[in-house]
């Protein structure tokens, strides 16, 4: 029998976390040195170069452009981000955490034992907040460094910054937690339904934005002078700067903080942190009354999704007597025109091209995301006219180009977080694909053709859009279909790839495989590249249209756009061919 | 403690306990009293509600009504207290891959608030009693099916449970360890462990179990000792010809009733 002695469960689950972190990190030295030195190693560059980028920038709008750093205009910039970055936590953190509460196996195992529902909620909550904030403490703290930099600010600026954002992610962090909780317990089997519609609701709110930005005397805008109409621009901004919005309390207390304020900017701090500490602590009071009782709801009633099952005899065994009805929805036409439409393609590709379509199409939390962010763009590019109907040319042109890096940066997105995952998530059945009678390279090249033909339906359609709404000349669009089908190209190998090289078939969650090192490496040179062909293929014939409409001796002659595009193509091949190479390599030498 | 002394007090009981998912009824007014020290054996068809009441007496799931008490503490009222004093062995096991086995006893001992001595000391016996010695100190990532089993039944006795549920446990295994698995569940009974074996292997539990219990559909058809249902189903066989019968007569009744 157990002594039954009071237990501190908190510092239990600390030295959990330490012992496993200790545990991987020396098995990590371990097997090569070399890894985490390229990890180090690399998130160092990333981090550099992050930091060189917005150091730059900071001091061109301070020197060139005459902006001033402390101001509103950045005040706007820095709310904007601090909201953009609450709103992505928020739904991250309450994905990872729905997941790891609700699905893992390791709750199963800690609820079946004498612990406490808002312990494990406290356990878990650290780990999804730290999981869904890390990429951000790599890429927006060289951003926020750079800032202070380039302001002089005072010594405590640095100081401060950590501590704004640890009480910040506590806010969306807890907001979201709470979501799942509520969700789960209240309507679990139309759970997915409710993060769609508020996903809905979120890009409906954007819409709207747009569209009354779009609306608000578009003829003239352009027509003033450039600070007027950057100005008139920014105040459809305003809202972010809400005094009861966190992200406005962050925003303005670092600038305090810079302005050598440190007691105002104390004030905001403490506002930070005592409204996320004080939500964290409703999370954690309505996690040991909800916990176990919506593990309960979700194990019991919350998943009733038959569409897919196939159907059952009644309970003789558990094994299905009928065989599944050959489907005649719209999603199974679906399937079968993807696969009447390969017929160039090896079947056994073919086959497993079907099998990831039908996957990622039942998951309605991965294509939910593509058709609210496609969704959004396409509202802004088919009222793009209003923008621009006495728009000159050189607005015109820039315009094109702005919507074609939105477009590369939407694809960037959609390999990163949806395609990267892809082999991991076949997950402890990875045997199954290994032992089917096709080459090993086949199922690369089958996840490759998916993410290429998926990306490229999407922004091609996109882009055609964008550029009809512009009425650009012909030359321009087919320079734009010819550079996003490299962009396609290119991220899918970089994501397929690099996911063969590096992955994690421990993982169920794609958010959590996405955020992960592998993930996060994976975004990073597919910025990298995103930029590379931008500047390589679209950027020259924009500068050059820009020059001869102004009507200035080219200093670049237009055999310099050619040179852009071979260029361009052959980064394009390489960035295919190299990380599939790696990645089929990887795959070979894989044991199950 | 003999099985019949201990029979006076009750363990598990189940309560006129009733699990529905949905519309379906997995459990149907299930009552069950499990004595102190007494090796039970849980039985049915896949999809009968096997697993959703082992979850149940485990606190995992919630019954939509009735009462599971372990040790005469109601799992929903006083879940902490009832699962002190249990163990469960799920049929898929889970270790932390990250950590060594012994790591994983630490952790399991702190958890249920062993002293650190008495930790220390219990640690060494389990080690000892499952033979762990030569691959504790290994993270369990690199352990094959049988030390894993080997190391979850270690975790599962460390803080000396006074009840062990167990789900399908020989799956997977060698003769050699279902052999030595045999020996420490009548062991552990023996001391007065309730022990809840839910299991197909007919033969094991036929060897093992102090009294059996047979679900179909989610209702209780059958409890008692071998003897006792072997004269319900009019069978003089083994207990699969047993269990065969009695499933089917209970399918034949229930096609009855439908039509």
């Amino acid at each position: 029998m157990s002594d039954g002695q009071p237990i501190n469960q908190a510092l239990l689950f600390q030295g959990l976390r330490w012992r496993l972190l200790r545990n991987s990190w020396r098995l990590m030295l371990g097997q090569s040195s070399m890894r985490p030195f390229t990890i180090l190693l690399v998130s160092l560059l990333v981090w550099m170069f992050v930091f060189g980028i917005s150091w730059g920038g900071f001091l061109f709008l301070k020197t060139e452009v005459g902006v001033p750093l402390e101001g509103g205009i950045v005040g706007i910039l820095l709310d904007l981000l601090f909201l953009s970055l609450a709103v992505l936590l928020i739904f991250s953190s309450g994905l990872i955490l729905y997941g790891s509460l609700f699905t893992s196996a390791e709750t199963a195992f800690l609820l079946a034992r004498p612990v406490a529902a808002d312990q494990v909620f406290a356990y878990k909550f650290q780990g999804a907040v730290a999981f869904s904030s890390w990429a951000f403490l790599l890429l927006g703290g060289p951003i926020l460094i750079a800032y202070g930099l380039a302001c002089d600010a005072p010594w405590y600026f640095y100081v401060l910054l950590p501590l704004f954002f640890l009480g910040f992610v506590l806010l969306p962090g807890s907001l979201g937690a709470l979501c799942a909780l509520l969700i789960v317990n209240y309507i679990p089997q139309r759970r997915k339904q409710v993060v769609g519609v508020c996903l809905a609701a979120l890009a409906l709110a954007l819409g709207v934005w747009i569209y009354r930005m779009a609306q608000a005397s578009p003829s003239t805008m352009w027509r003033d002078e450039m600070r007027e109409a950057v100005t008139r621009l920014f105040s459809y901004f305003t809202f972010t700067g809400s005094p009861l919005a966190p992200s406005h309390w962050v925003s303005l207390g670092l600038r305090r903080a810079l302005r050598g304020e440190v007691g105002s900017s104390l004030y905001y701090l403490a506002l930070v942190w005592s409204n996320g500490l004080l939500l964290y602590l409703i999370a954690a009071v309505g996690s040991a009354w909800l916990y176990r009782r919506g593990y309960n709801r979700m194990a019991t009633g919350g998943d009733l999704n038959s569409a897919v099952r196939a159907p059952r005899a009644p309970d003789k065994g558990g094994v299905p007597l009928v065989r599944p009805k050959k489907g005649t929805g719209l999603f199974s036409r679906c399937d079968r025109l993807l696969s009447a439409a390969l017929p160039f393609v090896h079947p056994s590709t073919r086959l497993l091209i079907v099998k990831d379509f039908r996957t990622f199409r039942r998951d309605p939390q991965q294509w939910g995301q593509i058709v609210v962010f496609s969704g959004l763009m396409l509202l802004y590019f088919t009222n793009i006219r209003r923008f621009v109907e006495n728009l000159t040319a050189p607005f015109q042109n820039s315009i094109s180009f702005l919507n074609l890096c939105a477009i590369a940066l939407l694809l960037c997105t959609y390999t990163g977080r949806f395609i990267y995952p892809l082999l991991s998530l076949e997950g402890r059945k990875f045997w199954i694909l290994g032992l089917l009678p096709v080459r090993r390279e086949q199922l690369l090249w089958g996840k490759f053709a998916f993410s290429t033909a998926g990306g490229l339906l999407i922004a091609e359609f996109l882009l055609l859009v964008s550029d009809f709404m512009l009425m650009m000349p012909l030359e321009a669009v087919l320079l734009h279909m010819l550079t996003v089908a490299v962009l396609a190209a290119g991220l899918s190998g970089l994501s397929v790839g690099l996911g063969a090289c590096m992955p994690n078939f421990r993982e169920t969650d794609p958010s959590k495989i996405a955020a992960g090192f592998g993930g996060t490496l994976n975004l990073v040179a597919g910025l990298l590249f995103l930029l590379l062909i931008l500047g390589l293929m679209a950027a020259p014939w924009h500068a050059y249209s820009l020059l001869a409409e102004a009507e200035m001796n080219l200093s670049m002659p237009l055999a310099g756009v050619g040179v852009g595009l071979v260029l361009g193509l052959a980064v394009g091949v390489v960035s295919v061919v190299v990380p599939l190479r790696a990645g089929i390599r990887a795959l070979r030498a894989m044991e199950f | 403690m003999s099985f019949t002394a201990a029979a006076e007090r009750t363990m598990i009981k189940l309560d006129r306990v009733t699990k529905q998912y949905g519309n379906k009824t997995a459990v149907h007014e299930l009552s069950l009293d499990i004595a102190p020290g007494e090796l039970f054996a849980f039985l049915g068809p896949n999809g009968a509600g096997k697993t959703t009441t082992i979850k149940m007496m485990c606190g995992l799931l919630f019954p939509t009504s009735g009462a599971v008490l372990i040790g005469g503490h109601d799992l929903r009222r006083d879940g902490d207290r009832a699962r002190q004093l249990l163990s469960y062995v799920p049929d898929q096991p889970f270790l932390y891959e990250k950590l060594t086995g012994r790591e994983f006893l630490q952790f399991i001992a702190d958890m249920y608030g062993l002293r650190p001595a008495r930790a220390a000391e219990r640690i060494d016996e389990v080690i000892e009693l499952f033979e762990l010695q030569e691959f504790v100190d290994d993270l369990t990532e690199r352990y094959s099916h049988g030390m894993r089993q080997r190391t979850v039944f270690a975790s599962a006795l460390v803080h000396e449970p006074s009840v062990l549920i167990v789900d399908e446990p020989t799956v997977g295994l060698d003769p050699h360890s279902v052999r030595r698995l045999k020996d420490l569940l009548r062991r552990q009974a023996d001391r007065g462990t309730t022990v809840f074996l839910s299991s197909h292997s007919l033969d094991v539990v036929e060897e093992l179990a102090d009294r059996i219990a047979i679900v179909e559909h989610g209702r209780l058809i059958a409890c008692g000792t071998f003897k006792a249902l072997r004269e319900q189903a009019a069978v003089d066989g083994s207990l699969e010809d047993v269990f065969l019968t009695l499933t089917r007569q209970a399918s034949e009744t229930d096609d009855k009733v439908t039509k």
